[in-house]
């Protein structure tokens, strides 16, 4: 048998929390034979079978695609954000990453404004209202072939779609140690700032964008990049320099001001 | 909310603050230790360019009001923005570890998570630095040149200790803040963005030596800072 067909006996502690308001705990659980060839979420898909055979609540944890698109899944393992492989989903870590015996922590999200909902999932609607304030163009701009009629520069091309790739997990507000969500807000901003059909409402965008981020209580940009380690989709704190160009832009050559909305 | 109050309550605007009167502060400290290093030229050269700066009043007063007011913003803010970024997470994590794999220090001892402490300890120094030259307080220097009132303050052994923690501190505090400064004010691009990284890492170390070197050189070599010439009246 090789090494990584090897079976794995972990201990996880796991935190519980009934409810939002619950003040939750660290559990450890036992799981025994688990495959190497195993996602981390299979993983805790078997654990969740044991409880609910021994008639325990099993743990709640987001997930959805499972193939690393969605963004859905995400919770810290001991210590990373998606766990220890850069540019992977929870969902596509595999347990051959860990050894038998080892303990592994598994933690929620931590953010002011990613409230626990249950155990390991969090509510991440925060992210659905900086896309509503500014994440979008206004008006129709037509289907597929209608792009390929506006000339844009390569390069422009290939960094809005790098920055497009954000799958909105949360991961690297996570990371952060401020629970800074600006490689997040920086990535739409980015998107659609260097494209032709997002050009016209740059200003205004960039300007109500700041100003949800900040309204949701997320933390300031202290540049430590550990946001962009623990993204699982690249996106790169070049984003968020260009997120900051975009800013004082905005502020200083444009007559956008924020619109004032709350929660 | 007018435009501008908007920008200065946003995060990204006043981090942008921060980052001018950081640049700002850098550009001091190159201009600073240029003067300082004349120390080493000797006494005549480092007397004659006090002299020049402090016989052109107007130009001294525009500049250290400038300097308090940057020194003023950059910690007014550090200390806003780090507890607000502080309570940004209220409940913590049990475990953290980096994911950045280029990183050479451990996140208790990294610059970039240390710029409170570091800043902190620049600034405790930036009193006792200011009380020493500025205010010339409890050193009895009358009559003397101003290289050798340097020279007796750098040689003092407390200064050796206090100075060098200053020094270091600071060059710490610049490593991580000056690469930080221009990508806050929006520089960064394949072409460069590396080479940031190294001037401001450089930039650390020349700050850090070349500030601890004047205390360090006093003790090693004494006579160096025993400074002779008498106060030229009537400047
Ligand atoms: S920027 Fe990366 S880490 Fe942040 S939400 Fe998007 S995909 Fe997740
Ligand atoms: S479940 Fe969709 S990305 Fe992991």
């Amino acid at each position: 048998m090789s090494h990584s067909d090897q079976n794995l006996n972990l201990t996880l502690r796991v935190w519980r929390q009934d409810g939002p308001s619950d003040r939750g705990r660290f559990v450890d659980y036992k799981v025994n034979g688990i495959s190497t060839h195993m996602s981390f979420l299979e993983m805790l898909d078997v654990l969740n079978e044991q409880l609910v055979a021994a008639g325990e609540e099993p743990v709640a944890f987001d997930h959805d695609c499972r193939e690393g698109i969605c963004g859905t899944c995400g919770v810290m393992i001991n210590g990373q954000a998606h766990g220890p492989d850069n540019e992977t989903t929870t969902c596509q870590l595999h347990m051959r990453r860990f050894k038998s015996g080892q303990t592994i922590v598994i933690e929620p999200w931590r953010a002011n404004p990613f409230p626990v909902i249950k155990d390991l999932a969090v509510d991440r609607t925060a992210f659905d209202r900086i896309i509503e304030s500014g994440g979008f163009v206004s008006v129709n701009t037509g289907q597929a072939q209608d792009g390929n009629c506006l000339p844009i520069p390569r390069q422009d091309q290939e960094s809005s779609l790098d920055a497009a790739a954000c799958i909105g997990c949360g991961a690297c507000v996570a990371a952060c140690k401020n629970a800074s969500a600006m490689l997040f807000t920086s990535a739409k901003v980015s998107h659609l700032a260097q494209l032709p059909q997002g050009d016209p409402e740059r200003s205004q965008r960039v300007v109500n964008m700041v100003a949800q981020m900040d309204e949701e209580g997320f933390g300031g940009c202290s540049n430590t990049y550990e946001c962009e380690a623990a993204c699982p989709a690249g996106v790169s704190v070049e984003h968020i320099a260009r997120l900051n160009r975009e800013y004082i832009k905005a502020s200083f050559c444009s007559t956008a001001v924020p619109a004032t909305k709350s929660k | 909310m007018s435009w501008l109050t908007g920008f200065l309550k946003s995060t990204v605007g006043r981090k942008f603050v921060m980052a001018l009167t950081g640049l700002f502060l850098c550009f001091f400290l190159v201009v600073h230790l240029s003067g300082n290093l004349l120390l080493y030229v000797g006494g005549e050269a480092y007397d004659k360019y006090a002299h020049a700066l402090h016989s052109n009043e107007e130009f001294l007063m525009l500049a250290e009001t400038l300097l308090f007011a940057a020194f003023a913003l950059h910690i007014v803010l550090a200390f806003t923005t780090t507890w607000e970024n502080k309570s940004a997470r209220k409940t913590g994590y049990r475990k953290t570890e980096s994911k950045r794999d280029d990183r050479a220090f451990p996140l208790l001892l990294a610059p970039d998570y240390t710029m409170m402490v570091t800043g902190l300890v620049g600034m405790l120094f930036l009193i006792v630095h200011i009380s020493d030259f500025k205010l010339e307080f409890g050193w009895g220097l009358e009559d003397m040149t101003p290289a050798q009132k340097a020279g007796l303050i750098v040689s003092d052994g407390t200064r050796l200790i206090i100075y060098m923690a200053g020094a270091i501190a600071l060059g710490i505090h610049v490593s991580h803040g000056l690469a930080s400064a221009c990508q806050t004010i929006g520089f960064n691009h394949p072409k460069y963005t590396a080479g940031i990284q190294l001037v401001s890492r450089i930039f650390g170390v020349v700050v850090a030596l070349g500030f601890s070197s004047f205390p360090v050189m006093a003790q090693m070599y004494p006579e160096w800072f025993q400074f002779v010439g008498t106060v030229t009246t009537g400047h």
